[in-house]
């Protein structure tokens, strides 16, 4: 599938170019692995008229897609994410997962939370442990093979030496890697991911970034990956990870433009020295920039 | 990591006060036992407590036994209430916390009776249950019930939401996330709890036996209260009743610092 994609630049129609080109590369039609159709979410506030976060936000993401979400701060990211996990219900629209209405969170879609949301009684291995022990995964799952699993995952983010240490006494970066390794171990279809590497520094960063591709399955034919929602406030990071990026706009929160990221996979150091790489940077920068630059002065 | 360092610090600084402390600490209560003593020698009377007289009469009570004995006796009974108010108290708090309409329907009971002191239904106790231990330990229960459950209750509403999205997530349904993130989660509310419930448990009991001994006329129920209801109302022993006296704080303190480290055992994870 590498460099099928059609054109680079905006492309504003919700099925993607670069999801139709992998599933020409295998032959199968796409099936929407995740629908929002004229999604809107307002709140109440007290004392208030209401707030408008998310209005009329529709978009299909394919199977095996890796979709990023980025915008200024308060354009609705989190609200689209948290209505695709089942935590929101929208106000005006539906959410469909495989065609079929989602009503509540349910443990095919993983959720990586902005604050990490680990449990503070329980150490690294036990919070990596959670899903696989309590949740549905557990069944057929025996302790030995668990075991193995939370071992691979806690090596992977690369926090070996840490399983008995309890999230207090972790940093903010380290916290960030307990909470992806909990989400993958747990081996969701659908990645829902909230700004998973906002607190890393530069290197970790990058190599997770590799890390999460490989999880993702960029190795594997379209068909075998897993979908992924990412919401990032880093442009680059965007470029490196998707098959698309979606650009959103604040008040309210709509979708601006969906951008097909056609560079090759697999994505390696290589990729971000592409003049392409630079190109769709600069192409998402200036999308934003006007609101970025809004938001940060007023 | 910067919690931890300085959580590190200040324990330092705490260790460095406590080691310039205690001679300036102790100073105010030997000046004040000396003046007691001045005036128990000045008053003349054999029956005027004074530090040396109670110091005999603590000797006299451990030495015979008896005040081990009437100790260990009202400690079973506040074991046997406590664990009673507990067993009632978690599971009420946990359902109220979490449930909305639960607590809507049950509040109003609690609320209505929390003001009512545990020593005004010993009426009420004496008459269904007598003058003998279960009197006393629903006295106790009674008592040590409202702090218990209150904490829990706002413990349980404590809990970071996200927490519990987490746990949805990840599938678990409502009965494996009140084991596995809203009992964990509310612990500390609830050891704090715990703590406040044992100390008016063990207030309630030393009450109740002082009025049981009343109505029992200083019979064999037994028990600290008793006797110093004893001492007080039979044999006139001031010296013994300061003894009582002493001894009830010193087994208060024994029993929070007991249960405060059981909790941090059991919570390995929280800030000490």
């Amino acid at each position: 599938m590498s460099a099928a994609g059609p054109s680079q630049g905006a492309n504003s129609s919700p099925s993607g170019g670069s999801a139709a080109a992998q599933a020409a590369s295998v032959g199968v039609h796409p099936a929407a692995k995740l629908r929002l159709e004229g999604v809107g979410k307002r709140f109440d506030v007290a004392g208030a008229a209401q707030t408008v976060a998310v209005a009329d936000f529709t978009l299909d993401v394919a199977q095996g897609e890796f979709l990023v979400i980025v915008g200024p701060s308060g354009c609705g990211k989190t609200t689209i994410l948290n209505v695709l996990a089942g935590l929101d219900r929208p106000s005006d629209g539906t959410v469909k997962i495989d065609g079929r209405p989602i009503h509540g969170p349910g443990p095919e879609r993983g959720v990586m939370f902005q604050d990490y949301a680990l449990f503070p009684w329980r150490t690294v291995w036990g919070n990596v442990e959670f899903g696989l022990r309590y949740g549905p995964a557990a069944k057929g799952l025996d302790s030995l093979a668990r075991q193995q699993r939370v071992r691979s995952y806690i090596d992977l983010v690369g926090l070996a030496g840490s399983e008995g240490k309890y999230p207090h006494q972790l940093s903010g970066g380290m916290r960030q890697r307990v909470a992806l390794a909990r989400l993958i171990a747990n081996e969701p279809d659908v990645l829902l991911l909230d700004e998973p590497l906002a607190a890393l520094d530069a290197q970790t960063r990058l190599i997770l970034q590799d890390e999460l591709l490989r999880i993702w399955g960029q190795d594997r034919p379209p068909v075998q990956r897993r979908t992924v929602v990412f919401i990032t406030h880093a442009i680059d990071e965007a470029v490196f990870l998707a098959d698309r990026v979606a650009v959103m706009t604040t008040h309210p929160g709509r979708l601006k433009a969906l951008i097909d990221i056609d560079l090759p996979r697999p994505r390696n150091d290589a990729t971000r020295a592409l003049p392409k790489f630079q190109a769709l940077s600069q192409h998402i920068w200036s999308l934003i920039r006007d609101e970025a630059y809004r938001a940060t002065v007023t | 990591m910067n919690a931890v360092s300085q959580a590190a610090v200040s324990r330092l600084a705490g260790k460095a006060e406590s080691r310039a402390w205690p001679w300036r600490g102790l100073l105010l209560p030997l000046v004040l036992l000396a003046v007691w003593q001045a005036w128990g020698t000045a008053a003349g009377s054999v029956r005027t407590p004074m530090p040396t007289r109670v110091l005999m009469a603590a000797v006299d009570l451990v030495g015979s036994g008896d005040l081990p004995w009437g100790i260990a006796q009202s400690l079973g009974r506040v074991f046997l209430g406590f664990t009673v108010a507990a067993l009632i108290a978690i599971p009420l708090g946990l359902a109220m916390g979490s449930s909305r309409a639960i607590e809507r329907n049950v509040d109003p009971l609690v609320e209505s009776f929390r003001p009512i002191a545990a020593i005004a239904i010993l009426p009420l106790a004496i008459l269904w249950l007598g003058t003998g231990t279960a009197a006393a330990v629903m006295i106790v229960a009674y008592a040590a019930f409202f702090p218990i459950a209150i904490n829990t209750i706002a413990g349980t509403k404590r809990i970071d939401p996200t927490l519990l999205r987490a746990a949805a997530t990840m599938g678990l349904g409502r009965l494996a996330t009140l084991r596995t993130v809203v009992v964990p989660g509310a612990l500390p509310a609830i050891g704090v709890g715990l703590r406040i419930g044992m100390g008016v448990a063990w207030t309630a009991i030393v009450a109740a036996e002082l009025a049981v001994g009343a109505k029992a006329g200083g019979g064999g129920s037994g028990g600290i209260g008793q006797m110093m209801f004893v001492f007080y109302a039979y044999s006139i022993e001031l010296n013994r009743i300061v003894v009582c006296m002493i001894a009830v704080g010193l087994v208060a303190l024994a029993l929070d610092r007991l249960l405060r480290a059981g909790m941090r055992g059991l919570m390995p994870w929280a800030a000490p």
